[in-house]
């Protein structure tokens, strides 16, 4: 599977990169900020991406996700706070909680694999945080 | 002014004969004169329905004296404040014959104001024409002030509650801007601790090493997962330890990739505070680590995870079901010292027996009452 991983964080991008790369998958381009990313997707066509909300370019991941999902990329959110997520997810699979736990990314990116090959009958892992799973008890609060 | 004196002198024999058609000793006269209810009797069928009576009470009232009423309509208590739309009211009243009761702000004679309760009532003779109009007066100007000083005190009461309600929602939202902030740094610094330790994983050969950075970065991961969870709960007071134990167990069995362990749970929300999640976070965490140390990843077989409310108790229990294997002893002795320090913290107790394959690792804690807890 050819991935992308956009994530503004150095250290996190690169370790999230061996971990799908120790799950045999291949990162074709890493963004820090999303202006990188409508170039990565045109050269290296990836089949699936890792985005993180918040960029170098500011809270950029959600418009990302939506352009990703137009151009029929699945992918899933990587962030320290789905809470601010739209209720909708962008269009994303499922997003998942920084910070995660080797075990958890390891299960996520083997459900993700099946997705992506068309597998669907697969229950996602307990890591992977799905639209309607997510309450929002501070929205209200934080806004 | 002749004029007036013969108004006056008119109004004068009115009254002595209305006083002179009861006899000396009436006692509804001699209650009237004496009353301390200020009340006025006034002539209708003369020019201008001049006053032709008036008690000691009125005229204490108003600071006028029998001499200075007699002849004078009631309008000589008007003044500027006084309502006009009170005074075309008693006007239309008295006009129609009917009885009116009105509050309105009168004048002394010395310029005073006092709020005057005043009643107005026809008196009519036995052919039912109005022969006189009967008014009595009640000065209120204290509840009055009263209550414009209870008004006041409830709409600077009302106007601080709003100050202080904007202030409260203004430093809420600073400090939950303020926690979410503060979550999201500890969130990234953890993340960033994961990372280096795997770093060093994926770099050191050496496969002692390589266990030792995998053993550290376990507790880091599941002090991050506690971290994770802590706002998701409406209360972010609270962590679900439930919650916490099914996570791990279950990313940790899916993890190993192996079909020969057979995880089960009996797993309901247990609230606990938030001070507690990170040592009985840690507590599942090696219950279930250990099940697995001991032979599940060798042999396989199965593992039952358990943590729900017992009677006033929280249990957590982790059962495996595996041919033992001898643990290597640092990460026995690890995991034991782990285990033993964590549930001091909270206050738990560890009980751990064999049958046969099956080990059985109960720790139970008395639950606490919501509010003496923190």
């Amino acid at each position: 599977m050819k991935v992308m991983i956009v994530e503004d964080e150095m250290l996190l991008a690169m370790e999230l990169e061996s971990e799908v790369q120790a799950a045999g998958h291949e990162v074709v381009g890493m963004a820090v900020s999303s202006s990188q990313v409508p170039e990565i997707v045109r050269d290296s066509a990836p089949q699936f991406a890792f985005v993180d909300i918040h960029l170098q370019d500011g809270p950029t991941g959600i418009e990302v996700g939506r352009m990703l999902a137009e151009k029929g990329v699945p992918y899933i959110f990587v962030s320290g706070n789905i809470k601010k997520l739209p209720r909708d997810f962008a269009g994303a699979l499922g997003a998942m909680e920084k910070p995660y736990t080797m075990n958890g990314m390891a299960n996520a990116l083997a459900y993700i694999d099946a997705v992506v090959r068309g597998e669907e009958d697969r229950l996602p892992p307990a890591s992977l945080v799905l639209a309607e799973d997510v309450t929002y008890p501070s929205r209200a609060a934080a806004q | 002014m002749p004029d007036i004196d013969d108004s006056q002198s008119d109004a004068r024999r009115a009254g002595e004969r209305l006083v002179g058609a009861h006899v000396r000793e009436d006692p509804f006269a001699a209650a009237f004169k004496a009353t301390r209810m200020p009340m006025i009797v006034t002539d209708p069928n003369q020019d201008d329905n001049p006053i032709i009576f008036c008690n000691a009470a009125f005229q204490r009232l108003t600071g006028y004296s029998n001499e200075e009423l007699l002849g004078k309509n009631c309008r000589l208590l008007q003044g500027p404040e006084t309502s006009r739309a009170t005074v075309g009211r008693i006007r239309e009243a008295v006009s129609a014959g009917k009885d009116i009761s009105v509050d309105i702000l009168n004048y002394k004679k010395d310029g005073s104001t006092f709020w005057n309760a005043l009643f107005v009532s026809p008196v009519r003779d036995d052919d039912g024409s109005i022969v006189y109009f009967f008014a009595s007066q009640l000065d209120f100007t204290n509840i009055k002030s009263k209550e414009a000083e209870l008004a006041a005190a409830r709409h600077q009461a009302e106007a601080e509650v709003a100050e202080r309600t904007d202030d409260l929602q203004e430093s809420l939202a600073a400090r939950t801007l303020l926690v979410h902030e503060v979550d999201h740094r500890v969130k990234n610094n953890l993340a960033t601790m994961a990372s280096i330790v795997k770093m060093q994983v994926r770099l050191t050969e050496d496969e002692g090493q390589r266990h030792a950075l995998l053993s550290v970065l376990n507790r880091i991961e599941a002090i991050s997962t506690v971290q994770r969870k802590l706002f998701t709960t409406n209360d972010v007071a609270r962590f679900d330890i439930g919650d916490f134990a099914r996570e791990l167990a279950t990313d940790l069995v899916e993890a190993i990739k192996r079909d020969d362990i057979r995880l089960t749970m009996d797993v309901s929300p247990v609230l606990v505070p938030a001070v507690k999640a990170t040592p009985l976070s840690l507590i599942v965490n090696e219950l279930v680590g250990d099940a697995v140390r001991r032979g599940l990843a060798d042999g396989g077989g199965e593992i039952h995870v358990v943590v729900r409310r017992l009677n006033g108790h929280f249990l957590i229990r982790v059962e495996d079901t595996s041919e033992p294997v001898e643990p290597d002893p640092v990460s026995a002795e690890l995991g034991l010292r782990m285990l033993e320090a964590s549930a001091s913290q909270v206050g738990a107790t560890i009980e751990k027996r064999r049958e046969g394959r099956r080990t059985i690792v109960d720790v139970t804690l008395l639950v606490e009452n919501k509010d003496t807890s923190h």
